[in-house]
């Protein structure tokens, strides 16, 4: 072996060696995350069991039927049974509430929430990886399971959070916990991630979201969203069209 | 009938195979149980003594709105039938009445993803506003101003395109005003284009309408999410009306009567601030060339009080040119509860109406609900001109 094949050699295994022990990527971390959160998919169709509970009072359990591609989604009231067919439908940063009898679609802000702590943007497919730009903080244990921590900030307006820490498992690179912040730092709320369920996608098998629990910071308030029913298929863009709801 | 087989048999025809991917068929519905009471004025110029309109001052309704659906991935099926039993007294007796109709029905067929087509009763209605909305040629009364109300379709076919890039193009045959339609139909037969783009935060269309026998109509309306909790929004028309009644400020000339008026514009300005709560405060300004001007509004009164059933019959659509509406309500997205203020003041008469409705769940199948309506004003001014104020509550039932 010659002195030149000995430097290649030498120089192969530093780069190899690199790659391996190198920090992961917090935008494929992100993407990867998301995916388990009905992101990245050509469609996601999935039934959302909603509970909440603001201190002893125990609110009204809903049930949702949502539609989600990219930054579109319809929610679809199936319970309580006197909000069903309503819909929420979400286009970008607008969005518009309707119910059978009512006369014309309502606008709604981004500030309306959808009951209890979850937000709209909570029921929707999630799309970190697009809304956040993200940085690699360090690495925690969360029950037991290691995780890289990834301190995400809003790359535009209409996320639903300006701040988020993201604690996404190292072994099943799925988010385990978030805690959401406001834009001067403050923490608004926590969430916890179950993923019991699975999706066949592209040939492969990938855990999927099924529960999501999200605590109040600031108030002693909780929201459970349970997932399920979850098909993953194209859906045409008409579905997101307004005049086409009723 | 043949109408009711063909939806039986439509419906029928989704439903069947419920089992079989895509296929589904569900119903429900709600039953209405309310009365209303509505304190006349006795110093009406437009209805003295309740001669002309004979307005019920005591009404009890019993109605059942139903929502049916069947669908599979090509073909989906909607209807809203509606039944009323009400009676209704004044000081000239009690008359009971009964209906039933399709307030609203559509057969889609999804030609390709982007391509839909459709034949049904469907509200043609559309724009953020609250008060009026100027950007429908249909229902420039909306419906919102009165929670009871319902507004019942146009009979249509439709036409759609769905793009990629967050535009949507319609084009609808108008075929009649649905199940109000009369024989002298001002829609019967007319061609409606509209087109539809979406931003990121932003939403706007723009409308086109062609009658037989009048002149187009025009309009555009547009919203913007400004932050998260701000929205405004406005809507611009430009249309003619037709059966107009013209009352000059000079009280020497009578009313007179135009077929169709000039082309005149109407314009609404809003925004709509959500609080942290989630309750939402709303302000829109109205103004409508349509309307009369202080001093037209002063004649056309003085003239009612010798010719009521003109001025009652024919009167614009709105008496004024210029209006401020306010809304102060509860989170829409609270199931449990809902309240909703609404405060109208009419800038060229200077008189208001406040509204307030309210409705509160019993159990996950019942809920009680209230509405007031309180006009601060004389007879000689719009809101105040017919009834001092009035108020209806109820029950309503969700089944199955």
């Amino acid at each position: 072996m010659n002195a030149i094949s000995r430097l290649s050699l030498f120089f192969g295994g530093i780069l190899f060696c690199g790659s391996v022990l190198a920090a992961p990527d917090a935008e494929s971390l992100l993407k990867h995350s998301d995916q388990a959160r009905g992101g990245n998919l050509p469609g996601i169709i999935w039934e959302i069991n909603l509970t909440s509970r603001d201190g002893d009072k125990q609110g009204e359990p809903q049930r949702l039927r949502v539609m989600a591609v990219d930054e579109s989604s319809v929610a679809e009231t199936l319970e309580p049974a006197r909000f069903r067919g309503s819909k929420l439908l979400q286009r970008e940063r607008n969005m518009w509430l309707t119910r059978p009898g009512l006369s014309k679609p309502i606008p709604i802000s981004p500030r309306q929430r959808m009951s209890g702590q979850a937000s709209n943007g909570d029921i929707a497919a999630t799309n970190y990886a697009g809304d956040y730009n993200a940085v690699l903080s360090g690495s925690e244990t969360i029950d037991g399971e290691a995780c890289h921590v990834l301190d995400l900030t809003a790359k535009h307006k209409r996320t639903t959070y300006d701040k988020v820490r993201y604690w996404i498992s190292v072994k099943r690179e799925v988010g385990v916990k978030a805690e959401f912040f406001s834009l001067s730092g403050k923490l608004l709320k926590s969430a916890r991630f179950e993923y019991n369920n699975s999706i066949q996608h592209q040939g492969h098998r990938i855990p999927f979201v099924s529960r999501m629990t999200i605590r109040d910071a600031l108030i002693d308030a909780e929201t459970t969203m349970d997932f399920g029913t979850i098909k993953v298929q194209e859906i045409s863009p008409s579905e997101f069209d307004l005049g086409q709801l009723q | 009938m043949r109408l009711v087989v063909f939806f039986l048999c439509t419906y029928a025809t989704l439903a069947s195979a419920g089992e079989s991917v895509g296929k589904s068929a569900s119903w429900n519905g709600t039953l209405y149980g309310y009365s209303n009471h509505t304190s006349l004025r006795n110093d009406s110029l437009l209805n003295p003594g309740n001669t002309i309109a004979r307005m019920p001052q005591r009404s009890d309704h019993l109605e059942a709105r139903l929502n049916i659906k069947a669908e599979n991935q090509s073909l989906r099926f909607t209807a809203r039938p509606i039944v009323t039993l009400r009676e209704e007294r004044n000081a000239y007796g009690a008359t009971a009445q009964q209906e039933a109709y399709l307030s609203q029905w559509q057969l889609r067929l999804k030609a390709s993803d982007y391509v839909n087509l459709s034949a049904g009763r469907e509200v043609l209605n559309w724009g953020a506003a609250q008060f009026r909305s100027p950007s429908s040629p249909f229902y420039f009364n909306n419906g919102r101003s009165n929670p009871m109300s319902e507004l019942s379709g146009m009979d249509i076919l439709k036409a759609s395109l769905t793009t990629d890039d967050m535009g949507s193009l319609y084009l609808v045959k108008v075929l009649d005003s649905g199940y109000a339609s009369q024989a002298q139909d001002p829609w019967r037969n007319s061609w409606l284009l509209k087109y539809d783009q979406y931003g990121d935060d932003w939403a706007a269309g723009l409308v086109g309408l062609k009658a037989a026998n009048r002149a187009a109509f025009y309009s555009m309306q547009g919203q913007y999410t400004v932050n998260d909790g701000m929205l405004i929004y406005g809507e611009l028309a430009s249309s003619t009306q037709t059966a107009v009644l013209n009352s000059p400020a000079d009280i020497t000339l009578p009313y007179s009567i135009t077929p169709e008026s000039a082309r005149k514009s109407t314009g609404l300005l809003g925004w709509a601030y959500t609080l942290q709560n989630g309750q939402s405060i709303i302000g829109e300004y109205l103004h409508d060339e349509n309307g009369y001007n202080r001093a037209e509004q002063r004649a056309y009164f003085q003239r009612a009080s010798a010719q009521p059933g003109i001025a009652l019959g024919l009167a614009p659509r709105l008496l004024g040119r210029d209006y401020l509406h306010l809304v102060w309500q509860s989170n829409l997205m609270e199931s449990e509860e809902y309240w909703r203020w609404m405060l109208t003041h009419g800038i060229t008469s200077g008189d208001n109406e406040l509204a307030g409705y309210g409705e509160y769940s019993l159990n996950p199948h019942l809920s009680a609900f209230m509405l007031g309506v309180l006009t601060m004003g004389s007879s000689r001014q719009e809101f105040s001109a017919l009834q001092h104020n009035s108020i209806t509550a109820g029950l309503k039932i969700v089944f199955p």
